[in-house]
């Protein structure tokens, strides 16, 4: 059995432990001294990133063989269906490149922010929810790139999220679904309607609140970032398709939920905007 | 006392399951929610080493995954602590631990007891979408996928802290604190 003295020592030992867990919890909320922690982060992801590529490098085709097998009826008829896509893309394209041009002159002349005319930085995904209750990725460039803090981040169709940490070689994007994220959106015929479009969580979609119940709207509508001042994203950024809709009468809001515009479970690379908050 | 041997060897088995953590185990998802062999490892570490050193393997692998997670540091550190002295707690007490199914249980139960901790705390110090439905989902995944694991994670942890273990079985065999 254990005597005093050991079981004393245990329990002093358990206490220190969680006392430094407390205060290590307490230093990272409290924004004074979060930037000691942010930091320890940081180089963390500097140490481990070039050894977390490289056994993702080792694993990643073994594994993609082994699911390619087991999957191999669904992923010819889903190339199927991406050659048909491919094949709608194509002929959009040829048909608006006239169009997309006079746009890009004409917002140019009335000095609005478009996306294609910002630099961005383009960037693997590293990671994907590291944690089950975070809607976040890790892209395998950092600030040694020109990657800063609140840059927004597009790819496959849309707005992916915001940059909310970054290392020399890495940076953390908080996807649009995270539950922390907020997108101020416009929609309807000028764009001239707007709600703020916050996360439900990893895996869920958006749902956009303050928009009134007698706004136009309908399902599938596409919203778009506002790019309102005191935000810091660029406007006309596809956020999210209406996925439903219904009029709360004790409100007098829409309640409204959205499907991302960008496909979050296909990111293998993504744009990082190098976006200057509005005026 | 940890001597410098196990301190190396445990340095080693927590890198090798960050990285197993941080590469092989995000690739695996179901329902949306993947494993954590963090929580397991401070499970196993409890179970083979006692509350002492379960604790410490509990707090330095919970920090380490803390430092690669937006949640705050320290939590899964907090969460870390806890499992393992529960679980090297346990193992103290003397309970009965020829079933086989003994190692898998208090892993199954031990997680399932980390993840919602985790998910409480988190709540608690304003992180969202920690109390939701999804918690079901990711409470049953790390629970069934670290007691699948729980032999092969007990094994790691004995191979950190030999003396203890007392020898090739781990059932039967007295823990650090029960040494006399």
């Amino acid at each position: 059995m254990a005597g005093p003295r050991r079981t004393r020592r245990r329990l002093v030992l358990i206490a220190v432990l969680v006392l430094v867990s407390v205060t290590l919890i307490t230093f990272d909320a409290r924004s004074g001294t979060s930037h000691i922690t942010s930091g320890l982060k940081s180089i963390a992801h500097d140490v481990f990133s070039p050894l977390i590529s490289g056994v993702n490098d080792m694993l990643r085709p073994i594994g993609d063989f082994f699911a390619g097998a087991v999957h191999y009826g669904s992923l010819q008829s889903e190339n199927q269906h991406l050659q048909a896509v491919i094949g709608h893309l194509r002929l959009e394209v040829n048909q608006t490149s006239a169009l997309r041009e006079k746009v890009r002159e004409l917002t140019e002349l009335a000095n609005v922010p478009y996306l294609g005319t910002l630099k961005t930085v383009t960037a693997p995904m590293v990671n994907y929810n590291l944690s089950n209750f975070d809607a976040d990725i890790t892209i395998g460039k950092g600030s040694s790139s020109g990657i800063a803090n609140g840059e927004p981040v597009v790819g496959a169709g849309g707005l992916v999220g915001v940059v909310v940490a970054t290392s020399s070689t890495t940076a953390t994007v908080q996807l649009i679904t995270d539950g922390r994220s907020s997108i101020g959106v416009s929609f309807g015929p000028k764009n001239q309607t707007y709600g703020v479009a916050v996360g439900e969580g990893p895996g869920a979609g958006l749902s956009v609140l303050y928009v009134s119940a007698l706004a136009h709207l309908h399902v599938g509508e596409m919203m778009y970032t506002n790019g309102l001042a005191g935000g810091t994203l660029p406007p006309d950024i596809p956020v999210g398709r209406v996925r439903s809709m219904h009029a709360n009468v004790a409100t007098g809001f829409m309640d409204v939920t959205l499907s991302p515009a960008a496909d979050l479970s296909q990111l293998a690379y993504v744009d990082v905007v190098e976006a200057e908050p509005p005026l | 006392m940890i001597t410098a041997r196990e301190l190396a060897r445990g340095l080693l088995v927590l890198l090798l399951v960050l990285i197993l953590q941080l590469t092989v185990v995000l690739e695996v998802r179901i329902g949306g929610a993947h494993p954590n062999l963090i929580v397991g490892l401070a499970i196993a570490a409890g179970l083979v080493g006692g509350t002492e050193r379960g604790a410490l393997m509990g707090f330095a692998s919970g920090l380490a995954i803390d430092l690669f997670l937006p949640t705050p540091l320290g939590l899964s550190a907090l969460v870390g602590i806890a499992v393992a002295a529960a679980a090297g707690k346990l193992v103290e007490a003397g309970v009965d631990r020829t079933n086989p199914l003994f190692l898998p249980g208090v892993a199954v139960l031990g997680s399932a007891i980390g993840v919602i901790m985790f998910a409480v705390l988190g709540a608690v110090l304003g992180q969202p979408d920690t109390l939701t439905i999804r918690l079901g989902a990711v409470v049953g995944v790390v629970a069934i996928a670290n007691g699948i694991l729980s032999y092969a994670l007990v094994w790691l942890c004995k191979w950190a802290f030999p003396e203890e273990s007392g020898g090739s079985a781990w059932r039967g065999t007295l823990v650090a604190g029960d040494r006399p």
